[in-house]
């Protein structure tokens, strides 16, 4: 490798590193532009279909544009809309949760001491009152905070969505350039390779995640357990986290099961619903879904979702396990080119 | 087809065409034209000189070049070696490249024996395209300062997702490439034992 081949290798390095501590640096920023980066994806099956008639390019990348926004934006409306309602039914029925709580703990500490004849003194109902209170306040007092980031991903959602639409392939091309000559092959290769992946396993687990929601949702409707679209909603999404969002999914419907009065909420037939899809899910759907797309190792996964949650919280849970696949996929060609030197 | 038939067929069809000017293919045609002045050699022209590929429409030419990449090289600056993982195709869009072959699989300095040299309009690296898991069968330096257009496995797959007949059409053509560099081993590999046969007749 001659002298400018190893300078241009070295400022190519010295850029990809940049980029990387920028993006740890500014999650404001990176994460807004992973989010429009994964849409993008998610629509790019469409894209090629709609440029393949003789509307012009512009009018349909407009039109996708238009349609992410919505599908963007509607989620955010809709939860601010309904947040209100929501929680002052919730501060109107904290009492009486509160209520129920204390008198299943009681019936619990007296059962205990009649069997085992030792006496509870935990109180924990007031702890976590307390608890709640604190994070309530805590919320309040954060909350500009938040609203303020929701406008920022509002705001930069689209931005950098528009902006991917708009450029396509050419951003890819143009970056691709950079590439110093002895890497080109490879890099390129390899950066394809984990676009296609990377789209295919983020389609793959919102279809997943439907099949899921929609199946759960059938059956609590079935037994007529309250609250079916939005329980099925929350365990569809919560499924997108592979082994730990089946059983975070769980919980609503678990807590709802526990603290109703209703004679007719049956916890056992929930139990069996959720069990049954997400039996059908792990014996077919993943299997012909997603798991041809990532081939990893279950512990590998669940330790990847864990340092995926620490660097960027639930979209950086998400988006791991396509990166840990890709950088599987390096180690073996590095390893493959290796042994071919050796 | 060329690009004035289709633009003609859309016409008749009642299609029509949009009434607002295409800058890019604007700047294409001004390129493209004989009588442009302005540039060296456009994409098109050099494409329209490589006999393999004369099937393809001016239209045609002009998507092909988008799946492309360029690439530059020095003096003696490797494009690849024998044993690399090979996934494109190149054509040599302006300089020189020489090709090497070694008996040894070991990476050394020493990239073998020097095969051929190849100019302006030729093409190598076909097989990094088609096969699966290639392997590259010899070493590529380039003589001189040199300018490559490169068509990689990803450009390939994306082309046949978007333009299937533009892909099946360049496959087709490689294929024949690959055809003619068959034909012309077969020839030599006769060529070869019948010499081994005189060879063998004088001992």
């Amino acid at each position: 490798m001659s002298k400018i081949q190893k300078i241009k290798l070295c400022l190519f390095i010295f850029f990809i590193i940049a980029a990387v501590v920028f993006a740890i640096l500014f999650p404001r920023l990176t994460l807004p532009f992973g989010f429009a980066y994964i849409i993008y994806i998610m629509a790019h099956p469409l894209t090629i279909l709609l440029t393949k008639g003789t509307v012009r390019q512009r009018i349909w990348y407009s039109f996708l544009f238009l349609l992410a926004t919505l599908f963007l934006l509607f989620p955010v409306f809709a939860t601010v809309y309904n947040a209100n309602t929501d929680l002052s039914g919730l501060s109107k029925q904290l009492p009486e949760i509160q209520k129920i709580i204390q008198d299943k703990f009681f019936l619990f500490k007296v059962n205990f001491f009649e069997k085992y004849g030792i006496r509870v003194n935990l109180d924990p109902v007031n702890f976590m009152m307390s608890k709640l209170e604190f994070f309530g306040s805590d919320f309040v007092s954060r909350f500009p905070d938040y609203l303020s980031s929701v406008f920022e991903w509002i705001l930069l959602v689209p931005m950098f969505l528009y902006f991917f639409f708009k450029e396509s392939g050419n951003l890819g091309t143009k970056l691709m350039e950079a590439i110093p000559n002895p890497i080109f092959e490879k890099a390129y290769v390899l950066f394809s390779h984990f676009n296609t992946k990377f789209g295919e396993y983020i389609i793959a687990k919102f279809v997943e995640a439907a099949i899921l929601g929609t199946l759960v949702t059938v059956g609590l409707l079935l037994i007529g357990f309250p609250y079916p679209f939005i329980l099925g909603f929350v365990a569809g999404i919560t499924n997108i986290l592979p082994y730990i969002g089946p059983v975070i999914g769980f919980i609503p419907a678990f807590g709802i099961a526990l603290l109703s009065k209703d004679p007719t909420v049956s916890m056992w037939g929930m139990v069996i619903i959720y069990t049954v899809a997400n039996l059908i899910d792990m014996i077919l759907v993943f299997p012909l879904l997603v798991s041809k797309i990532v081939n990893l190792h279950p512990i590998v996964v669940v330790v990847s979702i864990i340092v995926g949650s620490q660097l960027g919280g639930i979209v950086g849970m998400i988006v791991i396990i396509p990166f840990i696949a890709f950088f599987k996929i390096l180690f073996i060609e590095i390893y493959k080119d290796l042994s071919v030197n050796i | 087809m060329s690009f004035e038939k289709e633009m003609m067929e859309k016409i008749s069809l009642g299609e029509g065409t949009s009434d607002r000017l295409d800058i890019p293919l604007l700047k294409y045609l001004w390129e493209a034209s004989p009588l442009s002045f302005l540039a060296k050699e456009s994409y098109h022209e050099f494409f329209k000189k490589i006999s393999v590929l004369s099937s393809f429409s001016d239209n045609e030419v002009r998507i092909f070049t988008k799946y492309l990449h360029r690439r530059e090289f020095t003096t003696n600056e490797v494009i690849f070696r024998q044993g690399d993982s090979g996934y494109g195709f190149y054509f040599i869009f302006s300089g020189a490249v020489n090709i090497y072959s070694s008996h040894s699989t070991l990476n050394s300095d020493d990239p073998g024996d020097l095969i051929v040299r190849l100019e302006k309009r030729q093409y190598f690296g076909e097989m990094g395209l088609l096969e699966e898991f290639n392997r590259r069968t010899a070493t590529v330096i380039s003589a001189e300062n040199t300018i490559l257009l490169g068509i990689f496995k990803p450009d390939l797959e994306r082309m046949l997702e978007v333009h299937p007949v533009l892909g099946a059409k360049f496959l087709r053509e490689t294929a024949l490439i690959m055809a003619n560099r068959m034909g012309q081993l077969t020839r030599e590999i006769v060529s070869l034992k019948k010499k081994m046969k005189e060879l063998d007749q004088r001992i």
